[in-house]
Formats: structure tokens, C-alpha cells, sequence
């Protein structure tokens, strides 16, 4: 180490290289390792390591949404719902609107519903299953979760 | 092991593979965040539809960032906008880099619904990387053109940043297998890629195009799971395939082909075309690339010149030739001074002292004259860092103002340096 400079970037190199391996390791090595949680690094790194398609299973599912007028349901498009529009993907072909299904984000979706659909008196959120693509791959079941208004 | 840490990050080596890094960066966080902006009502504004990544940010920054109202909201789009474009084009790149990252990490704060994924996540940890230094301003810059210096290609920097960033992209490899095979990962027991072709696109949630050879790989499971193997095989392997010289090149074109296969087939983020290729890239020896440079200046040198005649008694001009030497990266353009050549018609036959004093001129290696706006159009096809102006200056209606444009310049030229004493004398 010739300077402070080759030190200051020894240092970083140090803790950056921890840093990083500490969190591709984290949830599905280390605290299975020590049997404890472990604190997530705030504000840098993905939730839980690299961990793209690394379990795919044979059930599939995904969210369908309806609208209600005069008692006659219909399909809302997901490309409606979610507008924005990327460059080489598809927000809603990755799932994202499986999020919607979580309790605590229900009353503000459900206001953002009734808010860009107006013509609909109600809402229905569904989630549809496949329970097995391979055994049959168009079985589905398709349940309602919630309504809206609540 | 002292030498082996210098050599690893402390070594100054060529930033230029940093410097062009910077570019599929600033694209894939335009394409990532930017369309988040055209529905920014919708996505952003009060009464949006949020979801808060409570993993990813503490408490307090989420219920600050919450209270932003809209028009604080709009102000940071448009600083984010700005800072996005900066850096794009290097100017004043490392401040630039910090101000679009902490713009990037707040609408992330403010609703992850919109952008939040995987890959995102992966980005951001480059980003923070490319913060780190001013090392991804030294070419390919608009910071490189304003600094006018005709050597900064051949920069050198301490290397920490290119190998922090190559140890990323291949431990992603390596612990994105090491999952699919360990933890909770079914590849070895299950077939994910076959379940993968399998999922209907009912409800357009499909994560899988219709491609090609979807059908026949959906008759096949076997070939699937096999496939899947040597997916699994390849991604664990890829440190070492990377890092061993041996293997690097082979192992660069394995990726490309793995990720080119992925935007085909898969609904994946920008990121993993626009990005993780570049991040590849960086595996190659920048003194590599400056070999490859100096051959190709070697070449341009032995082959007729093309020449550029300018006003060597106008500042501006003298700084534009100066900015043009910095572009110059494979050393194609000669500059001629008209004001101090004694034979300009033996240059070219059509050319005069008071035609050259007119505008700016230049003489491609096959004789041919280009005038004002149209010497500078020629020129975007010559500098490399020029290129992206050559859509731009073949535009339609940009043959007809851009002469206007050059003209109005060129009669005003004396007047647009800093500091030249002799500029009302020579007007």
C-alpha cells in the first residue's frame, strides 16, 4: 500500500465484497446456518439473494379482475389496471398483479378501482390455479378473494 | 499476496471499458424508470396505487418520501430526467450519477409497485457502484470533450471499480445456480423450464412469448430438463469461465447467447439485455482495447487523410478543433489552419482563402468537399462519438436548418470564446 488512497480503496473493496456475499448468502445459507435472523443491509440488494426462477413449480396461478354493472360481470384487461407501459417487457405478463392480494394494499386498490372504472358498480378480485400444468395443464380453479368496495 | 490485491484492484489500468459501461447503464435505468413517468398521475401522484418495499427501506425514509406532495413529486421527475440525461451523455458525470441514483432510489420509495422488481434491485446495486467515482466520465463524455484532451482514451484509473463490477455480474451467475440447485431450489428434482413453457397465457400472466420453438420444446420435456442442467451447469461455472483467460471469450459469447435467448423467450426486464451483456463486456482487457486502437489509428494513419480546414485565428474554433482531437479516437481527421496555409487550391481545387472563410470545410480521403453543416454532418460518421448525432443530422428538416443553423454560428464565430483578445480585430 503505497498511499491513503490504496488504503481507502482496500477498505472499500473489503467491505463491499462482504457486503455483497453476506447477501446472496443471507436468507437460504446463513440463517439456516445459525438458526437466527439475520438483519438485511438497508437499501442495496434484492430481498433475498439472486434468486431469479430459481423455483418454478407445476402449479401456476394468477390474478383476474372483473367489474359489475346492472348484474352482469366482465373482465377487466390487466393492461387497463396497469398502463404503464415498458420497453422489451410486460409488467403484468411477470404477475405483478398477484400483489394486489395482499390485505393491507386491498382499500387503496380498491379505490383506485372504483376511481378509474366508474362505470362498474363493484369490483371482484379472483385468483385462478392451475394445480398441475403438467397433469392438465388447462384444469383451473378460479376463487374470488375480495370485493369492492370492501 | 500484496502484489496479487494490487494487481487485482489497485493497478491503474484503462477506464475507457468503464467509460462506455456507463451508456447501457444510463439506457437500461431510462427504460426501466422513464415509462414510469408517462402514467406519473397514476403511478406516483396522490392517490396512486403504492406499495412500500418495507425489506428494502427503512421506516422513516418511507414515511418521509410518502409525504412528498405532487408537486415536489413532479420537481424530482424532472430532476431525475435531467440527471438521467447527464449522465448519459457524461456531463458532469460522477455528480450526475449521484443525483439520478438518489432520484431512481426515491420514486422506488415512493411507490416500488411501479418499477420494484428482481432485476431492479440488481441494478441498483450497480448504480451505486457507478457512484463511487468519476471514472465513467473519462471518454464517451461530454466532461472528456469539455476537458479537450486528445489522450483521454487512454486514461488510467486504480481498476477496483471494472473488477468490483466483473465479481458482480459473476457471482450473480454463480449464486443464481447455486439457488436453483440448493436452498429451495427445484432444478435438479423438478423440470422449471417445461413448467415454464407449460403456463397458459390466460389473463396475459404468462411470463413466457410465444416463440418459435415453444412448441416443439413444450413436446420435448425431456430436452427441457436437460437443458436446464446445463443452464444450472453454465451459471455455476461462470466465475471461473470468466476470470480463467482461457475460457473468457468463449464464456462472453455463452452469455450473450443466454440473454439474447432470454428477451426472445421471456417477459425479463431491460436489464438483463441492456445491462448484464455490457457488464460481460467489461471482461475484456482495456489494454486490449487500446491495442485494437492504436492498430486502427496505425491503419487510418498510412490511409489518405481526411482533412479539416479551419479559422486557426477564432478561438471558438481552435477550441472546437481542440474538442474534435478529444473525439478523434482513431485519429481520422488532419486540421489545417486556412489562415496560415499558403495553397489552399492544392488541397482541393474548389477551395479559396475567402471561401474557407466563410465556413469550416472537409476533404474526405476521396477528394470530395464538404461545406459548413455538411463537413460536420460527414463528421458524425467518422467519430465514434459522434455517432449518435448521425440520426440526428439526417433527420427530415434538418437539411434545411441545419446550413441556417451552421451559418449564423460561423458569422458569429469571433464573437463566442471566453477570453480572446483579438477577436473584434479580425472581425
Amino acid at each position: 500500500m503505497k498511499n491513503s488512497r490504496d488504503i481507502f480503496i482496500s477498505i472499500f473493496v473489503v467491505i463491499w465484497l462482504l457486503f455483497f456475499h453476506y447477501e446472496s448468502t443471507r436468507v437460504f445459507y446463513l440463517q439456516p446456518l445459525l438458526k437466527r435472523t439475520l438483519p438485511k443491509i438497508k437499501f442495496l440488494f434484492p430481498p433475498a439473494g439472486w434468486i431469479m426462477f430459481f423455483n418454478v413449480d407445476d402449479r401456476g396461478g394468477h390474478v383476474e379482475i372483473y367489474g359489475l354493472r346492472h348484474g352482469a360481470t366482465q373482465l377487466i384487461n390487466p393492461h387497463e389496471i396497469i398502463r404503464t407501459r415498458f420497453i422489451g417487457f410486460d409488467m403484468v405478463h411477470r404477475n405483478v398483479l398477484s400483489q394486489v392480494l395482499a390485505p393491507e394494499v386491498r382499500p387503496d386498490f380498491c379505490r383506485v378501482l372504483e376511481k378509474q372504472f366508474p362505470e362498474f358498480e363493484k369490483f371482484i378480485v379472483t385468483v385462478v390455479e392451475y394445480p398441475s400444468l403438467t397433469r392438465s395443464r388447462f384444469e383451473q380453479y378460479q376463487a374470488p378473494v375480495y370485493q369492492c368496495p370492501l | 499476496m500484496n502484489n496479487l490485491w494490487h494487481r487485482l484492484f489497485l493497478a491503474q489500468r484503462p477506464s475507457i471499458s468503464l467509460a462506455f459501461f456507463r451508456i447501457p447503464v444510463a439506457l437500461t435505468l431510462g427504460f426501466h424508470l422513464l415509462p414510469t413517468f408517462l402514467p406519473l398521475k397514476e403511478n406516483y401522484l396522490a392517490g396512486s396505487f403504492r406499495i412500500l418495499n418495507t425489506s428494502f427501506f427503512t421506516g422513516a425514509v418511507l414515511s418521509f418520501v410518502q409525504k412528498s406532495p405532487d408537486s415536489l413529486i413532479m420537481v424530482m421527475a424532472a430532476i431525475f430526467c435531467v440527471a438521467w440525461f447527464f449522465f448519459l451523455i457524461g456531463f458532469r458525470t460522477q455528480m450526475s450519477a449521484i443525483v439520478m441514483t438518489l432520484g431512481a432510489y426515491y420514486f422506488y420509495a415512493l411507490n416500488a409497485f411501479a418499477m420494484g422488481t428482481l432485476s431492479w434491485d440488481i441494478l441498483l446495486v450497480t448504480l451505486f457502484l457507478m457512484c463511487v467515482t468519476p471514472y465513467a466520465g473519462d471518454y464517451f463524455s461530454l466532461d472528456c470533450v469539455l476537458r479537450k484532451d486528445p489522450a483521454a482514451f487512454a486514461r488510467t484509473r486504480p481498476y477496483f471499480l471494472q473488477r468490483l463490477l466483473q465479481m458482480q455480474i459473476a457471482f450473480t451467475y454463480f449464486y443464481t445456480g447455486l439457488y436453483k440447485i440448493t436452498a429451495s431450489g427445484n432444478w435438479l428434482k423438478d423440470n422449471p423450464i417445461y413448467y415454464v413453457l407449460l403456463t397458459p397465457d390466460a389473463g396475459e400472466s404468462g411470463v413466457t412469448k410465444y416463440f418459435l420453438l415453444r412448441d416443439f420444446f413444450m413436446a420435448h420435456p425431456g430436452l427441457c430438463y436437460v437443458l436446464g442442467l446445463l443452464i444450472v451447469g453454465i451459471e455455476i461455472l461462470m466465475p471461473f469461465l470468466l476470470f480463467n483467460p482461457g475460457t473468457r471469450s468463449t464464456a462472453i459469447y455463452l452469455g450473450f447467447i443466454f440473454h439474447l435467448t432470454l428477451l426472445l423467450t421471456l417477459d425479463v426486464p431491460a436489464i438483463f439485455f441492456f445491462l448484464f451483456p455490457a457488464q460481460l463486456l467489461l471482461f475484456i482487457a482495456p489494454e486490449k482495447i487500446l491495442m485494437w486502437i492504436d492498430d486502427k489509428r496505425t491503419i487510418y494513419r498510412s490511409a489518405p487523410p481526411v482533412q479539416v480546414i479551419y479559422d486557426g485565428q477564432c478561438g471558438f474554433c481552435s477550441s472546437s478543433v481542440k474538442m474534435l482531437k478529444a473525439m478523434d479516437l482513431f485519429d481520422r481527421l488532419t486540421f489545417v489552419d486556412y489562415q496560415t496555409h499558403p495553397n489552399l487550391s492544392a488541397l482541393h481545387f474548389d477551395l479559396t482563402k475567402e471561401k474557407a472563410h466563410r465556413q469550416m470545410y472537409l476533404i474526405d480521403p476521396h477528394g470530395e468537399l464538404y461545406g459548413g453543416f455538411f463537413a460536420f454532418r460527414r463528421m458524425t460518421w467518422l467519430l465514434p462519438m459522434l455517432y449518435p448525432m448521425v440520426f440526428v443530422m439526417y433527420f427530415p428538416g434538418t437539411k434545411m436548418l441545419g446550413p441556417i443553423f451552421y451559418s449564423w454560428i460561423a458569422r458569429n464565430r469571433y464573437l463566442f470564446h471566453k477570453k480572446c483578445p483579438n477577436n473584434s480585430c479580425l472581425r
